[in-house]
């Protein structure tokens, strides 16, 4: 009996030595983090489609920094075409398909690898809902209910800086449904 | 009608045949030692990838350089542009927590003995954002200096006093003086080499970068670092949350894991066999006494049950005994791998593990032999040589 209660002694010690004893996470317990905002998107999205809309390559070529610009696409263009937590997106040229990696891209395609990464920066372009200026601090799929491959008709503002980078500023969006 | 019987009884039977049962007690802590080095070496391994990533960093890299960082190269101007332009970056007496690194694979001399290593060339603005580094030994670097990771010796395959404050390595044509010693709670920082940014990218002869580690407020604002990186598509910028990137690396070590239960499994599987053989060749030499038992009013069940208790209560010490050795002697021990080295973890899964295994290498181990022997008619049992 005695052997049997040493046994059962030394298994509780060592498994609480060891409990004891284990490493503390050396993750930080990261502050509170600020999840998105919760905004009411019926207000970025048009009721009826734009008129005059051009295609992302088209937009690229031929807009001003601050011009009004209505651009059509398709959301896509990037293996992650969403932002987290932020009304902003990857939007690809209607023209343009993208394949996947690997795979022998035809006249109209992109493929998703590096090869390919500056003819996919020509025919994509980031769009950013804004109001007021700023960038609304909302997932674009919940804001605005679209997905990827959706079909969007942007309406807003173009942003181009020296270095050719070029973003739409946008303050409404028509989904084509 | 006796029910069960007494305690004492199983304990005392172990000490009766004690050759026999120090064999089976080394064969069992054998076998649960091994499932323990095992299990030790996948907690290690995971460990220390999910040490080494943090919720709230983001790295910052080159776009065309897939999931690679050693093949990074990005401007130089980065920080300063990432400082300027996103908000969100953690700050504290108004330095920013970002820091620019370049990072790289290189052979490094220690006495004459050469080992692929790894370098990262790191500003003091590296120990804000990799608050996990701690200098245990020395001081931090100065120009011409390194810092070791304290499981570089393991990467290196070197001795561990070869790397030592005061001692010196050689890489990229350089000598150069080792100012301290760091470990980083597990993190596979531990199996590199820290120097700084400046001199590494002096004997490179690169102003480049391999990547910006930037720590933001939040885990939240990391989507503000995407949304700049993917603003610049002039500096080929590509952003990912350590803790992501590390995931992602721990996918590719999934196969090796896979590998490592499967061993677990095949080595509990083997001390089953092991214990089954012991266990027949004890039930076999007391097929008279087990029919004695049964003939002064034992039932089948209760000496079936006492059979299993002695074997639970073996495979059980030897339990104990493999987890003892394995905290003496396994934990900690250094282990190199591709990404670097790792520490072999014997912790509270790993004994948990080792325990259950044991009991059931008692149970099933026991059970067939025990069967087997209670099958046999009482009348011919006890007539049995």
């Amino acid at each position: 009996m005695k052997s049997s209660l040493y046994v059962a002694a030394l298994a509780s010690a060592l498994s609480l030595s060891v409990g004891c004893g284990s490493p503390a996470s050396t993750t930080p317990v990261s502050s509170a983090a600020t999840t998105s905002a919760v905004v009411n998107g019926e207000k970025y999205l048009l009721a009826e489609e734009p008129d005059d809309a051009v295609g992302v390559i088209e937009a690229r070529e031929t807009a001003s920094n601050g011009d009004p610009l209505v651009v059509v696409g398709r959301i896509g263009g990037s293996d992650k075409p969403w932002v987290e937590g932020r009304a902003a997106f990857m939007l690809l040229d209607a023209s343009m398909a993208v394949v996947a990696e690997g795979t022998e891209s035809a006249e109209g395609e992109v493929c998703m690898g590096d090869c390919c990464a500056n003819e996919r920066a020509e025919c994509t372009t980031l769009v950013k809902v804004v109001d007021n200026g700023a960038l609304v601090p909302a997932d674009s799929r919940q804001l605005l209910g679209v997905k990827e491959n959706d079909f969007v008709v942007i309406r807003g503002k173009a942003s181009k800086d020296e270095s050719g980078n070029f973003t739409v500023l946008a303050d409404g969006v028509f989904i084509r449904r | 009608m006796r029910r069960l019987l007494p305690w004492d009884y199983g304990v005392r039977n172990l000490f009766r045949r004690p050759s026999r049962s120090a064999l089976t007690l080394g064969g069992l802590s054998i076998v649960i030692l091994l499932v323990l080095v095992v299990v030790g070496f996948i907690r290690g391994l995971e460990a220390s990838l999910a040490a080494t990533g943090q919720p709230n960093v983001v790295l910052v890299y080159a776009m065309t350089s897939g999931a690679d960082i050693e093949n990074s190269a990005i401007p130089g101007r980065t920080p300063a542009l990432l400082a300027a332009s996103v908000a969100g970056v953690r700050s504290q007496f108004g330095e920013k927590f970002i820091s620019p690194e370049l990072y790289l694979g290189t052979r490094i001399s220690v006495n004459d003995q050469e080992g692929l290593g790894l370098v990262r060339g790191v500003t003091t603005a590296a120990p804000l954002v990799r608050q996990q580094v701690q200098i245990i030994e020395g001081t931090w670097p100065g120009p011409g200096e390194v810092l070791a990771g304290r499981l570089v010796h393991s990467k290196l395959g070197c001795d561990e006093a070869a790397l030592q404050p005061g001692q010196t390595i050689r890489f990229d044509g350089r000598d150069w003086k080792i100012s301290g010693v760091f470990a980083a709670g597990g993190a596979a920082f531990e199996s590199e080499v820290w120097c700084p940014l400046n001199d590494l990218q002096s004997a490179l002869k690169r102003q480049d970068l391999s990547l910006v580690a930037v720590t933001m407020d939040s885990a939240d604002a990391a989507a503000d670092v995407d949304l700049f990186c993917r603003e610049r598509i002039d500096l080929e910028l590509k952003s990912v949350g350590e803790m992501a990137y590390y995931a992602d690396l721990q996918k590719h070590y999934r196969p090796v894991r896979m590998l490592g239960w499967i061993v677990v499994c095949l080595v509990a599987g083997s001390g089953v066999f092991a214990g089954l053989n012991t266990m027949y060749g004890a039930v076999v030499g007391r097929i008279r006494e087990l029919a004695t038992l049964q003939a002064i009013g034992y039932r089948r069940r209760a000496i079936l049950l006492t059979l299993i208790q002695e074997a639970t209560l073996l495979a059980c010490c030897g339990a104990l005994i493999a987890c003892l050795l394995g905290l003496l002697f396994v934990n900690g021990t250094a282990v190199r791998f591709t990404m670097g080295a790792f520490m072999l973890r014997v912790d509270s899964v790993g004994i948990a593990i080792a325990c259950i295994t044991a009991v059931i290498l008692g149970i099933v181990g026991a059970l067939p032999p025990a069967a087997k022997a209670m099958r046999l008619p009482v009348v011919e049992a006890i007539k049995a040589i």
